[in-house]
C-alpha cells in the first residue's frame, strides 16, 4: 500500500484509519521519521559541567559539577523567541539560541561529595516511579589493599563509597548508604542493578550481594545480603541456635561497620558460604541426575565435578542484574577478571537465582549455546529495569526488531567461530542498569546509523570529523539528518584524539554532543534540535 | 582451566600416574589410594561419593546426602577428606565443609569418629569412611559429642533437637 511520508499526510491517515491491534504505539513513533533534531548549534556557550544523562522520562537533564563535588539538575525547556517580521522560520535564530540556557534551565545545585569524596561521574540510576535518582561518590581506590576481615584476595579498596538518594524534583538529599573498605564497580554503574524500588549492590571485595529497597518515603532499607548467608534471617538463626556450640569469637574489631548491621565479616570458617553451597549442590545433583549407573555416575562426577570443585568453589561473583523481582542474573568468574577491563579471557559462569526460595534455578558456562539461544530469542527479559517503565518497551533489541535480528545473523556468520560468537554475546551480559537510551531515534526501525559511531549504548566513542547519518530505514531511504559532534569548522588538528558522548533526550527531537580532546581543553558541545 | 568436561580426572585407574605431580615416584600411599579410588568407582556405597580435588590425589572432596527420616534428609554435605602421606598408616583427616547441627562435628567443621581417630585401621578403606560418615546421620554419638550443646538437647528433647537440625540442614545444607 503506498504510504506517504509527508507529515501532513501522515495525520490525515491517522484520523481514517486505525493502525493494526497492537500496532498503535508503533505508528505513532513514525512521526518521529518527520520530526528530526536536524538544526545543530555549534560550540554552545555552556556551563562547565560534565554531562551524565537525560533521565528516562525526560523531565531532567543530570549533569556534575567539573569538581566532582556538586549535582546540578537542568529541567529541558525549549528554545522559545519573538520575532516581528512575517518571514520568521526562514530567519536566523536570535543570538540567545547559543546559550545553554536558553534550552536548559537549572533547577537546583547540591553538594553530594563530602571531604575526600568526588562523584563517580558514570554513575546514575533513576527510579521513575518516585523521581528519585541514586548517586555514588567515593575516595580513591587503593590497588595493593590487604584482604582482612573476610575481604578476598586481589581486590582492590575503595575506604569510603557512598550511595545517595536525591529526590530529582527539588534535590532534598533524602537518604545515604555507605560501605567502607569495600568494592563496588561504579564505572557505568556495573556494580549496582535497580528494579522497580530493588537495588543491588554487589560488594567484589566482601562477595555479598546487598539488596535495598527504595521505599516511597525515601528511605532505603535493607532487604537481605546474600553471599555468606542466604536468607535475611540465616546469621540470626545460626547465632542464636548455636548457643552453647562454641562459636569461635567472631572478631568485632573487623567490623567496621558497613553502614549495614548484618555484615560480621567472618572468622576464619572452612565452611562454604551460603551461595556456594547452593551453586555447589546445584551442580552436583545435575550430574547424579544426568547418570543412573552407580558406576558411570562416579565416572562423571570424578570428571565433571571433583575434579573441578576448587575451581568452582573459587568463583566469585562479579555482576549482577534483576531478572524480576526474584530472581537474580549471577555472573561468576576468577578473582582476577572481577576488576579487569577486559573480561572475555577468563571463563565465567552464570547463574539464575530465586533470592525468595534461596535455590539456584540454572547454571551455564559462557561459552553455553543454550544460553545464548535464549539471549537470541527473549533477549527483552534481560532488559528488565522495571515492569513499569514504559519508554525502555522501546529499546530496539534483535528479539524485538527485526533489522536489529538482521544484524545480529550477520554478525553471527562473520564470526569465525560460532563459540568465539556465543562468548562474545555473552560477556555483554548481566545488563548494565540503564545504560541505553530510549529516544525514538536510536529505533532500528525508523533510522539506520552507523553503529560503530553512535548508539543507544551509553558509551564514550572516538569521533571522527565526518556527520553521522541518520537515514530513514523505509522507503524513500533517504537521509533525515546529521549529528556533527565538535566545532562546525571541523578541528583544524586531526590528529589528536577525540572523544564524543551523546546525550539524546527520550522523547523530544533534542540531542546534545560533547567532544573532548583528550588535552583537557574544554569540551565543545553542540546542542541538536528541531528547528 | 574450568569445565571441558572429561578434561582429566585425576588419573583413573591403571597408569594414570602422570598427571599429578609426584615427585618421589608413585609413593606406596599412592597407589593405595588409586585402589581405594577404583574399588570405590566401581561400587559405590549409596548415596554418597567422593573423588580427588583437580589433580591431587592426596586432597579428596566426599558429598554425602542427608538420609531420609533423619533431619538431615535433603541436605547435601560436602566434606574435605586429606590423606597423610603415611596412608594407610594413618587416618585420613575428614572436614565438614557444609554447616550441619551435628554433636558429633565441631564448630569448625571437624568431625569426632572413632574409626578415624584411635580406631583407625589400615585395613579400613575410603568406602568404609564413607559408610561410617554417614552412619553418624543416622545415629548420632552423644555421649562422645564434639559440641555437649547439641548432644544435651538430643539427649533431653529429640523433638527439638531434630527440629533445630532440620532448619540448619534447610538454611545451610540444600
Amino acid at each position: 500500500m503506498f504510504r506517504s511520508n509527508n507529515v501532513a499526510a501522515r495525520i490525515f491517515e491517522r484520523q481514517i484509519s486505525s493502525p493494526a491491534p497492537g500496532t498503535s504505539v508503533h505508528c505513532a513513533r513514525r512521526f518521529y521519521e518527520n520530526i528530526v533534531p536536524s538544526h545543530t548549534i555549534y560550540d554552545i556557550e555552556c556551563p562547565d559541567i560534565l554531562f551524565r544523562k537525560f533521565s528516562d522520562d525526560g523531565n531532567y537533564l543530570v549533569t556534575f559539577s567539573r569538581n566532582h563535588q556538586d549535582l546540578v539538575v537542568y529541567r529541558p525547556t525549549w528554545l522559545s523567541f519573538s520575532c516581528r517580521e512575517d518571514d520568521c522560520l526562514n530567519r536566523d535564530l536570535p543570538s540567545k539560541a547559543s546559550k545553554f540556557e536558553s534550552f536548559f534551565t537549572q533547577l537546583y545545585c547540591v553538594t553530594l561529595a563530602a571531604s575526600g569524596e568526588l562523584i563517580c561521574k558514570d554513575f546514575f540510576l533513576y527510579s521513575e516511579k518516585n523521581q528519585f535518582g541514586i548517586f555514588a561518590t567515593s575516595t580513591a581506590q587503593i590497588h595493593d589493599a590487604p584482604a582482612v576481615g573476610g575481604a578476598i584476595q586481589g581486590i582492590p579498596s575503595i575506604e569510603k563509597i557512598t550511595f545517595h538518594l536525591v529526590r530529582l524534583e527539588d534535590g532534598v538529599i533524602l537518604d545515604e548508604r555507605v560501605f567502607c573498605n569495600d568494592y563496588i564497580n561504579l564505572a557505568h554503574s556495573m556494580g549496582v542493578f535497580l528494579y522497580d524500588d530493588l537495588v543491588a549492590i554487589v560488594s567484589l571485595r566482601y562477595q555479598r550481594i546487598h539488596i535495598l529497597q527504595i521505599r516511597d518515603s525515601g528511605n532505603l532499607v535493607d532487604v537481605r545480603s546474600i553471599g555468606e548467608y542466604c536468607r535475611e534471617d540465616d546469621e540470626l538463626f545460626l547465632n542464636s541456635s548455636s548457643q552453647g556450640m562454641s562459636i569461635p569469637d567472631r572478631n568485632t574489631a573487623q567490623n567496621i561497620g558497613n553502614g549495614l548491621e548484618s555484615i560480621h565479616h567472618m572468622p576464619e570458617t572452612s565452611f562454604l558460604s551460603g551461595l556456594k553451597q547452593r551453586l555447589l549442590s546445584f551442580i552436583l545433583r545435575g550430574i547424579w541426575n544426568e547418570e543412573h549407573d552407580p558406576t558411570s555416575r562416579m565416572q562423571c562426577l570424578k570428571k565433571k565435578f571433583y575434579f573441578h570443585f576448587q575451581d568452582y568453589a573459587d568463583l566469585v561473583i562479579w555482576k549482577v542484574q534483576f531478572l524480576d523481582r526474584h530472581h537474580l542474573l549471577i555472573k561468576f568468574g576468577s578473582v582476577d577478571g572481577g576488576v579487569a577491563r577486559n573480561t572475555d579471557n577468563h571463563p565465567a559462569f552464570f547463574a539464575v537465582y530465586n533470592m525468595e526460595t534461596t535455590e539456584i534455578i540454572s547454571f551455564y558456562q559462557n561459552s553455553a549455546e543454550d544460553l545464548y539461544t535464549l539471549f537470541e530469542l527473549f533477549c527483552d527479559h534481560f532488559h528488565s529495569s522495571s515492569k513499569n517503565s514504559f519508554y525502555m518497551n522501546f529499546l530496539s533489541t534483535h528479539s524485538n526488531n527485526i533489522y536489529a535480528l538482521e544484524q545480529l545473523k550477520c554478525n553471527k556468520t562473520k564470526a569465525s567461530s560460532c563459540q568465539q560468537f556465543v562468548k562474545k554475546m555473552l560477556a555483554t551480559l548481566p545488563f548494565n542498569c540503564q545504560s541505553q537510551s530510549p529516544s525514538p531515534y536510536f529505533d532500528h526501525s525508523l533510522f539506520r546509523y552507523d553503529e560503530k559511531l553512535i548508539s543507544a549504548t551509553d558509551r564514550h566513542r572516538q569521533s571522527t570529523d565526518h556527520p553521522i547519518k541518520f537515514i530513514l530505514r523505509r522507503q524513500p531511504n533517504t537521509l533525515k539528518f546529521k549529528i556533527k559532534p565538535g566545532p562546525e569548522s571541523g578541528n583544524s588538528d586531526t590528529r589528536t584524539k577525540k572523544i564524543s558522548s551523546f546525550l539524546f533526550h527520550p522523547i523530544l527531537p533534542l540531542a546534545i554532543s560533547v567532544q573532548q580532546t583528550l588535552f583537557l581543553q574544554p569540551a565543545v558541545v553542540n546542542i541538536h534540535f528541531r528547528r | 582451566m574450568m569445565m571441558p568436561a572429561g578434561g582429566g580426572g585425576g588419573g583413573g585407574r591403571g597408569g594414570g600416574g602422570r598427571s599429578w605431580p609426584s615427585t618421589t615416584s608413585v609413593s606406596a600411599s599412592g597407589k593405595r589410594i588409586q585402589k581405594e579410588m577404583s574399588e570405590l568407582s566401581f561400587d559405590p556405597p549409596p548415596d554418597c561419593s567422593a573423588g580427588p580435588k583437580g589433580d591431587n590425589l592426596y586432597h579428596w572432596v566426599a558429598t554425602l546426602f542427608g538420609p531420609p527420616g533423619t533431619p538431615y534428609e535433603g541436605g547435601i554435605y560436602f566434606l574435605d577428606i586429606t590423606f597423610p602421606s603415611d596412608y594407610p598408616f594413618k587416618p585420613p583427616k575428614v572436614v565438614f565443609k557444609t554447616r550441619i547441627y551435628h554433636c558429633n562435628v565441631g564448630s569448625s567443621g571437624d568431625v569426632s569418629l572413632d574409626i578415624l581417630k584411635d580406631g583407625w585401621s589400615p585395613a579400613l578403606t575410603i568406602s568404609k569412611v564413607l559408610v561410617a560418615l554417614r552412619s553418624i546421620f543416622t545415629n548420632p554419638d552423644p555421649y562422645k559429642p564434639l559440641v555437649p550443646g547439641v548432644a544435651r538437647l538430643y539427649l533431653a528433647d529429640r523433638v527439638k533437637h531434630d527440629e533445630v537440625a532440620a532448619e540448619w540442614t534447610l538454611r545451610f545444607a540444600r
